[in-house]
């Protein structure tokens, strides 16, 4: 695990283009959730969940409002810690580390474990200035490199070609499309090893959602994502492996094609073929 | 069943359009009504500018630029009082608008559901609506009696004070509206509070802190009674802000009401010059809103 982690630090260095996709088929755990209870004040909102996000793969995470899929996504990065009364119980390990632990860095777990929320969320500033921002706060870099930065980030996130000629006008004027495409862009010119995507489709237009998911199944090759998302056919496009949260309980976890043809558990056939959610 | 439903569908059409007529007769009143108010407040609003105008222009010449005020029948000017104004307007809001962006920061970003940030809230809303004089008797009383005389620091000081509310209101309520997910996402990429505040927020809510500050300028700029109390008035050119200065609202205030008709004249000006000088505050403040948009 401890070989992964070297790699991933210092793999993004080389942008990501030359490296190799070697481990993605086996598979190694990124993120092990063990044990897993969350609580908003009194309301138990998640139970025991126990999930490990395999390296460099998509891991889906499906289920009707209010399961407790997103609430998940926002124990990876912490998110959780910004409102009082909210606390998770158990142990999420990534490189054998606790990150629910009180004592770990926040924002070094955030430069980790990036996020793509539901609306875009554009920063009032420049298109330049947006990806330069979070790579700021966790490096210094000069003019050059980090010029280079905004480039290798905008052209990975499918965009460099259309905002090449922009970049100093103000990311408020992009189309909803293009403004996910940025956040995306920002989210990876971090570096991060995981990323976490909340419902990042579902304030976008059909074409829009097809070019963000073009775009997780490229990702993939550099980073380990996780997904939340309502939309069932979205999930069996882009995720190797799907969870299906009920009720604050992970209910199934398995290879998308299994969870989408022959599910083990009711609940997730009843929910993945329409009868109820 | 159609030869009983007939009679009664006409019947039906002839009560609605009798309620048509009365609907028709109730809007007309309504609408004259409310036209006539506004006629009436236009009136008032317009006699005002009207008579300002006539006689403002009247007095208006270059000596009132270029001239302190000087004793009746010498031809005197406005100079001291404009620069007295100038130097209290700008040094008042330099100083009260960045406490005032620290206390409405505060207020959004620090003291969600805490006792001392209502209790702060509070104490800015009753100071936002207190009367001025009673800000000029408080800073007489702190900055005046103490130091036994009239100042123009003192004046800032009590300019200040009245700028300090507008700004911790107009900046709480900027930064509230900010969505969660914009703060969410500067977090996510791992930046501290402090600077998800000061490079996503600030920038976010500009447009309205910035038009917040030039409506308190607007307002300062033409207030008369914290003055009073506090920078006094002078009748002598001086930029010292130890001693006693000049402003326009206080000049006006001495100089309508004297005998004399060529002070009256110069006070007229002077409303003419606060008038135009806040005019064109807030129609800086109209574009630097829209250009956000």
């Amino acid at each position: 695990m401890s070989t992964t982690t070297s790699d991933a630090v210092t793999g993004p260095a080389t942008h990501g283009s030359v490296q190799v996709r070697a481990s993605s088929a086996i598979g190694e755990p990124r993120i092990e959730i063990r044990d897993l209870d969350f609580y908003y004040g009194a309301h138990k909102a998640l139970k025991k969940i126990n999930l490990i996000f395999p390296e460099k793969q998509v891991t889906g995470m499906i289920g009707p409002s209010g399961c407790g899929k997103s609430t998940l996504l926002r124990v990876l990065n912490r998110m959780y810690d910004l409102y009082p009364g909210q606390r998770a119980e158990g142990q999420v390990l990534m490189d054998g580390q606790n990150i629910i632990d009180p004592k770990v860095d926040l924002n070094a777990l955030r430069a980790r474990v990036g996020m793509v929320f539901q609306k875009p969320t554009p920063f009032p500033m420049s298109i330049y200035d947006n990806i330069a921002f979070g790579v700021k706060l966790h490096e210094k870099l000069s003019k050059a490199a980090m010029d280079e930065r905004v480039e290798w980030s905008l052209t990975r996130a499918a965009l460099w070609t259309e905002v090449k000629d922009r970049l100093s006008t103000s990311a408020m004027g992009m189309s909803g499309g293009q403004q996910q495409r940025l956040c995306i862009a920002r989210t990876i010119a971090v570096r991060p090893e995981v990323i976490l995507l909340d419902e990042p489709t579902s304030a976008l237009d059909p074409i829009s959602t097809l070019k963000v998911e073009e775009l997780v199944d490229e990702l993939k090759n550099d980073f380990t994502i996780a997904i939340v998302t309502h939309n069932m056919q979205q999930a069996a496009r882009v995720a190797d492996q799907v969870a299906f949260f009920y009720l604050g309980e992970m209910v199934e976890v398995g290879p998308a094609e299994q969870i989408f043809t022959a599910p083990k558990e009711k609940r997730t056939e009843e929910y993945v073929t329409g009868r109820f959610g | 069943m159609s030869s009983t439903s007939v009679p009664g569908a006409a019947k039906n059409i002839a009560a609605s359009v009798g309620l048509g007529k009365r609907r028709y007769r109730t809007n007309t009143i309504v609408k004259v009504l409310c036209v006539a108010a506004t006629a009436l407040a236009l009136v008032f609003l317009a006699s005002i500018l009207f008579t300002l105008l006539i006689r403002g222009f009247a007095g208006l010449s270059l000596t009132v630029f270029t001239t302190s005020t000087l004793p009746p029948g010498s031809h005197g000017g406005l100079l001291n009082a404009i620069i007295g104004s100038l130097i209290q307007t700008t040094i008042g809001t330099l100083v009260g608008t960045p406490i005032g962006l620290m206390v409405g920061t505060y207020l959004s970003e620090y003291a969600l559901g805490s006792k001392l940030g209502d209790a702060v809230r509070f104490v800015s809303d009753v100071l936002l609506s207190a009367p001025s004089i009673l800000i000029g008797l408080f800073v007489y009383a702190v900055a005046v009696a103490p130091f036994g005389g009239f100042t123009g620091i003192a004046g800032c000081i009590a300019l200040a004070v009245i700028v300090i509310p507008i700004v911790v209101r107009t900046t709480e309520d900027m930064l509230r509206l900010i969505p969660v997910a914009l703060r969410e996402a500067a977090m996510a990429l791992g930046a501290p509070k402090w600077k998800m505040i000061v490079l996503v927020c600030y920038p976010a809510a500009k447009q309205g802190i910035v038009t917040g500050v030039l409506l308190a300028v607007a307002r300062v700029a033409g207030e008369t009674a914290p003055l009073l109390f506090t920078s006094l008035g002078n009748l002598n050119w001086s930029t010292n802000l130890t001693k006693p200065m000049a402003s326009l609202p206080v000049t006006i205030y001495q100089y309508a009401g004297s005998a004399f008709e060529d002070w009256v004249q110069l006070a007229w000006v002077g409303a003419l010059l606060i008038t135009f000088g806040v005019l064109a505050i807030n129609i800086i403040a109209r574009f630097v809103l829209r250009d956000g948009k």
